[in-house]
């Protein structure tokens, strides 16, 4: 073979394909057909999104623990949390909405963190390279059933439909949930493929 | 910097650069199979999306929202809950409502459509990149039109007083079945069919 694949690399986003070159620090491989990014200095971002995953999982266990809103109406007091909101579809016979709703807001986004966490343990003392290994890639496919950034969203929909009719204070939870999609967005999902795949790659190659 | 594009292939799974055969293709790195049988994953795309198109009109004939005031029910599509909210006067939610729930997943069809149709006709290199970039839009889009179902299921799940009760309508099931089997159409999309000069061997 003429040409070492690992040098090569293919955009993800127009499927242009281009040779590799060494970064200097703190920049960033553009491409050069569609301009997105192909790949940055690995070892930096990696390492900041274990303490961001462990921080995340915190963030995540607070808001789905405890009421994210209070609502009053007609002198009644309602609060919204997420095993809550799960139970109530389940009991009324929604098994269909109710099980997607709790793979997108709950599973898929645990799984992320914990990948990332247990990916961050595994590396570190370079032990079960193929289990890892698939860490990688379901982690990677986890991400896009991840969707608890929409259900931020959607609370705030919801709520416009009730002002008219209800009271509505916020609780703890709210806050963490915020938090918790700031980091996702900014953290989590914004670490390309590529770059948890050379991590992996080098953390285990290198003595 | 280019060099010759069609003798490699991308693996989704975990990015690395793989010798395309031209048949079916496991991953050098991951053993994830990066592609197929081109003929058989463009009839589970369309299989996916013709599904996920019924779903979709189910979705808007039946409700997605039952409310009980007082013992009297009444019901809203997703369209009449967007119309709703304009007569309220909340606009921009309404326009949130309606782009998400109606436009986005109209707009996810017609592209996967565009890709399915127009795969095996031969595409100049520009085109070739459309391709991949309408495929792009489809995934950071998709979504997004969960924020009805999402909106229903806080509904449902806060407004269960003596009074007045919210629950979720058949529309609600209908439309995470469309919503799931839209993102399943997209995923059986061959890597191929968004980059491939499909000439003839
Ligand atoms: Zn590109
Ligand atoms: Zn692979």
């Amino acid at each position: 073979m003429s040409e070492n694949l690992d040098d090569l690399i293919i955009c993800s986003h127009c499927e242009t394909i281009h040779k590799k070159v060494e970064l200097p620090e703190k920049k960033v491989a553009k491409c050069s057909v569609c301009g997105k990014k192909l790949y940055s200095n690995v070892e930096d971002t990696f390492k900041k999104a274990i303490a961001y995953s462990i921080t995340a999982l915190i963030l995540f266990t607070i808001a789905s623990m405890f009421p994210i809103i209070k609502v009053y109406i007609a002198g009644q007091e309602s609060d919204l949390t997420i095993p809550g909101m799960l139970i109530t579809l389940f009991n009324e016979g929604f098994y269909v909405v109710g099980s997607i709703v709790f793979v997108v807001i709950v599973i898929a986004p645990l799984i992320v963190i914990l990948s990332y966490i247990a990916l961050a343990i595994l590396t570190y003392f370079k032990i079960f390279r193929g289990f890892a290994k698939h860490i990688v890639s379901f982690l990677i496919t986890s991400r896009s059933w991840a969707m608890v950034d929409i259900f931020l969203i959607s609370i705030l929909v919801a709520l416009v439909k009730l002002f008219g009719y209800a009271q509505i204070n916020f609780g703890v939870s709210s806050i963490a949930l915020i938090l918790f999609v700031i980091v996702d967005t900014f953290v989590l999902k914004n670490i390309l493929p590529v770059e948890l795949w050379t991590y992996f790659n080098r953390a285990y190659d290198e003595k | 910097m280019k060099s010759n594009k069609d003798k490699y292939i991308r693996c989704p799974y975990c990015e690395s650069v793989n010798v395309d055969n031209g048949g079916v293709v496991y991953c050098r790195t991951c053993k994830n199979r990066i592609s197929g049988n081109k003929e058989i994953n463009l009839r589970n795309a369309w299989a996916m999306l013709i599904t996920a198109m019924i779903f979709y009109v189910i979705a808007n004939i039946y409700p997605i929202l039952v409310i009980s005031k007082f013992g009297v029910t009444s019901s809203n599509t997703i369209i009449g809950g967007a119309i709703a909210l304009w007569e309220e006067g909340s606009y921009p939610i309404s326009i949130i409502i309606f782009v998400a729930s109606v436009f986005v997943p109209l707009l996810k069809f017609i592209l996967i459509l565009y890709i399915l149709t127009n795969y095996k006709k031969p595409q100049k290199g520009s085109r070739r990149v459309d391709q991949a970039m309408l495929y792009h839009i489809t995934e950071v889009i998709g979504p997004w039109s969960m924020v009805d179902v999402f909106v229903v299921a806080i509904l449902a799940g806060v407004v269960h007083m003596s009074s007045v009760k919210i629950t979720a309508g058949i529309g609600a099931t209908a439309f995470v079945l469309m919503v799931f089997f839209t993102m399943l159409s997209a995923m059986s999309i061959d890597i191929r069919l968004m980059r491939e000069d499909n000439d003839g061997d």
